[in-house]
């Protein structure tokens, strides 16, 4: 690929020919870089055509809404990481909401309390479902729809179908204020990126993540946990699950039964697929999530400030998905990676 | 680097007819060539045996006739006509059946349905229900063909729930009814029992005494002879030779498959008397012991045995991969009861599996990030980890066992399978262990790349480590070890000094169980029990 005359041993010597050469390969190389170019071209190209789609205001509706399912993307993809799938984010994200607003208003704990004891459930929701992969071999799109099911339902009973109203000012407080222009909810979803990040690449524990998804065998002979770790990444799912239902419920200003969080499960996992993350495990990274769901949501928004019909808008999602996937397919054929 | 070899024909023709034709069949992954056959013709009535070391292109071979293999150049007749290349169905159409050793049979369904996949039972009316009783009565009449007598396999079973040998039996039975012109068989006996071998064999030369072309690749250099009346040898995916069976002796197809490379080999004398490191007694797991064993610092003990003695069972439990039912184990005098292999690393042993694909590597990561996994915990400041420090770890790990790359950050799988196997070493030394334990170490890798990991061997235990090292290369062993321990059934049956390890000793611990240095009337007892 560089100078011909070399031989491999030369070539291992010799740095690479041109630092602008080795930038364009190595962009070329990266899944990330082709998401990341895709949101600022469709951010020029909406901007352009809809005058009002770069505004302050209409970036703080696309902000809280990156956070409900960008949240939701990063803690799936976790899950995807170890070769996982959690399709039970959405429900329990809808459920949280409910648990949070119930224990809240009906049980009349103080907001702060409630949110903590909901995060705690769905953490443990989480410890359940790795339990279960771990333990009784249950595949996780089995025990994560089982979860799902029953979280829908629950929504329901709970509420009997009302949505509950009345709740403590702090959630509306936690969706609605800003930090400067930016709304909370986008700087909570921020964080989580930082943190999910840090985890990922500069921790052994998330190193061995990687490994576990890489290759489970080689994981276990190698002496790493392999157990815990994968009920780790279903534990961080879960309880982000709750973090983003909470969110969900403080912009509507009721926990809404039929409402929060349906759906939701799909499009994490789209965005995590449109990030560059391999369904099979062990490949993908944070900076390519959070470029897949904020791509998601530009195009989502850009199409509605286009008024572009509700229906097509749909149909562009699934155009979306399958353009990226086929993207990652035809970079991996000619850049090495070739795997799935 | 590589000698030419001279390809020396003695088989003779006999005039018969030539049922498969190849000429300049070659194939390469990547660099590798895995396969360069100028010539070679395969005659009706004759069972060819083909034999040659791990990598030496046997697969190759039987996969491009097959068609599962697609070739990159040559041309292949059956019978006179032209083969397509990669193409399973094609070959199938032409006759040529593979019976190999990965069954390719369905679980779930039963013996007879696998035995007719893909066909309809001859003269059965039904043209869309499935006709079980003609289903039946065909499987039946194909395992009956075989020599089975009849209800040995019982057809309405499902296939999975029959021991592996059993399938093998389905397996051939399979080839066989297609009624081929060249039955092709992959290391048929190896999973089978002597009956079972037997009457695979006895096959074979009736598929020849009926005009058939047999291909019979063995993993048994007697067994090969006793059936063969040709045997060709490959080495590094060329025909080296071509001999009657009275030409085939046991040392000629040996130096044949081995070839010039042959170093290394003056006998190691054991080091000075050293501490025991690691002494197990009364061993027991799923398939495994009673054992008992021990090894000294410094020393390399080898694990010999057949396929399915247990070797890869005993190192993968004294590492806690697998879980001990029984018995008790010390590591430095100190109790060690592992419950899973985290324990066991964290207790200084290091354990280099024998699939480097599946057990070791992730294939499409980064060397970074495969050589770094052992010591991830140690390079890391309270869970934290600096990329600048895992990258120097990176460099210093691969350095030290001379891995050969551009640089750390290309995936893995891009590097040799020697330059792999030589991460995966240093992967382990990095992570200091005290007992190393191999199984398989130079499986897949090429004989140059060999003789460096014979050397990190060495260097590990020079430089204390205690090694056991499990292969089913003799050779091997005798090259690395200070002392060999010969399993047979899941027991130690004789572990053999340096001196008294032999080929014929070690062979004839492995296949009876008896220790050799017991009499001769210990050899004779076939039944496996040792006296």
């Amino acid at each position: 690929m560089s100078a011909p005359t070399l031989t491999p041993a030369d070539a291992a010597e010799t740095a690479a020919p041109t630092a602008a050469s080795t930038l364009l390969r190595k962009l070329a190389a990266t899944p990330e870089a082709g998401v990341v170019l895709a949101c600022v071209v469709a951010f020029i190209w909406f901007s352009v055509a809809a005058p009002t789609y770069h505004n302050t205001a209409n970036l703080q509706v696309m902000g809280r809404d990156l956070a409900q399912f960008g949240i939701l993307a990063i803690g799936e993809s976790f899950v995807i990481l170890t070769g996982g799938i959690d399709l039970s984010v959405g429900g329990l994200a809808g459920l949280a909401g409910i648990l949070a607003g119930w224990f809240n208003v009906t049980h009349g704990m103080p907001g702060p309390v409630a949110m903590l004891l909901t995060l705690l459930i769905c953490a443990g929701v989480g410890w359940w479902h790795g339990t279960m992969v771990n333990k009784l071999n249950v595949p996780p799109f089995v025990i994560t729809l089982v979860t799902f099911t029953i979280c829908k339902g629950l929504a329901l009973s709970i509420t009997s179908g009302t949505p509950i109203t009345g709740l403590s000012n702090l959630f509306g407080d936690l969706s609605l204020y800003y930090v400067g222009p930016v709304p909370i909810p986008a700087v909570i979803f921020l964080v989580v990126i930082v943190v999910a990040w840090f985890a990922l690449e500069r921790t052994y524990i998330g190193r061995q993540i990687y490994a576990v998804g890489g290759n489970a065998e080689a994981a276990r002979l190698a002496g790493i946990p392999t157990r815990r770790r994968v009920t780790t990444t279903y534990v961080v799912s879960s309880t982000l699950a709750g973090l983003a239902g909470i969110l969900i419920i403080g912009r509507l200003g009721v926990a809404d039964p039929s409402v929060a969080g349906s759906g939701y499960e799909l499009i994490a996992i789209a965005a995590a697929v449109v990030g560059g993350v391999s369904l099979f495990g062990g490949e993908g990274r944070i900076v390519g999530i959070a470029a897949g769901a904020i791509l998601l949501e530009l195009i989502n928004n850009g199409l509605l400030a286009l008024n572009v019909n509700e229906y097509y808008q749909t149909v562009a999602q699934g155009v979306v998905l399958g353009v990226a996937v086929l993207a990652d397919r035809i970079r991996a054929r000619y850049f090495g990676g070739n795997r799935r | 680097m590589t000698v030419e070899p001279t390809l020396e024909k003695s088989a003779p023709s006999l005039g018969r007819a030539v049922i498969a034709r190849l000429r300049g069949v070659h194939k390469t992954y990547g660099p590798v060539r895995v396969l360069d056959l100028p010539e070679l013709d395969l005659y009706a009535g004759q069972v060819v045996g083909v034999v040659g070391e791990n990598g030496a292109g046997k697969s190759t071979l039987m996969g491009t006739l097959a068609g599962s293999v697609r070739r990159d150049a040559g041309e292949i007749e059956i019978d006179g006509q032209s083969l397509t290349p990669g193409s399973t169905a094609e070959s199938a159409r032409l006759g040529v059946a593979l019976v190999s050793q990965e069954f390719p049979l369905v679980g779930q369904l039963s013996v007879a349905e696998n035995l007719l996949l893909g066909q309809k039972p001859a003269g059965s009316r039904r043209r869309v229900l499935v006709d079980h009783p003609a289903q039946r009565q065909a499987a039946e009449a194909m395992l009956a063909a075989i020599g089975l007598a009849p209800n040995t396999i019982p057809v309405r079973r499902q296939v999975r729930t029959l021991p592996v040998p059993t399938r093998q039996l389905i397996e051939i039975a399979k080839g066989w009814g297609r009624d081929p012109k060249l039955l092709i068989l992959d290391e048929p006996t190896s999973s089978l029992g002597p009956v079972e071998a037997q009457l695979v064999l006895d096959l074979a030369r009736r598929a020849a005494e009926q005009g058939k072309a047999v291909l019979f690749i063995g993993h048994r250099l007697d067994e090969v002879r006793e059936i063969a009346d040709r045997v060709v040898v490959l080495r590094n995916g060329r025909l080296v030779a071509d001999l009657t069976p009275e030409e085939a002796s046991e040392d000629r197809l040996i130096r044949e498959m081995v070839g010039n490379e042959v170093a290394h080999s003056e006998p190691k004398t054991a080091p000075a008397s050293t501490p025991t490191l690691l002494e197990v007694s009364g061993l027991t797991a799923d398939g495994l012991g009673p054992v008992d064993l021990t090894v000294r610092e410094g020393e390399i003990l080898g694990i010999a045995g057949l396929m399915g003695s247990g070797r890869s069972r005993l190192i993968h439990t004294i590492a806690g991969a697998q879980p001990a039912t029984g018995g008790t184990m010390s590591l430095a005098g100190k109790a060690y009861a592992p419950k899973n292999a985290e324990q066991g690393t964290a207790s200084g042993i290091a354990l280099i599996p024998e699939d480097r694909k599946l057990q070791s590597l992730v294939l499409f990561a980064p060397i970074r990030d495969n050589v770094t996994v052992s010591v991830l915990r140690r390079i890391s400041r309270r869970g934290i980890l600096g990329p600048r420090k895992v990258r120097a770890e990176a460099v210093a790990i691969t350095d030290n066992v001379k891995v050969r790359m551009q640089s750390v950050d290309q995936p893995i799988g891009s590097l040799s399978g020697g330059n792999q196997q030589r991460a995966i070493f240093g992967r382990a030394f990095a992570a200091e262990p005290r007992l190393l334990l191999l199984d398989e170490p130079t499986r897949g890798v090429d004989v140059g790349s060999k003789a460096q990991i014979y050397e990190l061997i060495d260097r590990a235990a020079e430089s204390g480590m205690a090694v056991v090292a499990a292969s089913s290369e003799l050779e091997e062993l005798l090259w690395i070890c200070h002392r060999i321990a010969v399993m047979h059934r899941g027991r130690v049956a004789a572990v053999l000094e340096r001196a008294d390890a032999t080929k014929e000793n070690i062979m004839t611990a492995a296949a009876t169980g008896a220790d050799p240095r017991q009499g001769p009337e210990a050899r004779i007892d076939l039944n496996g029990t040792p006296t």
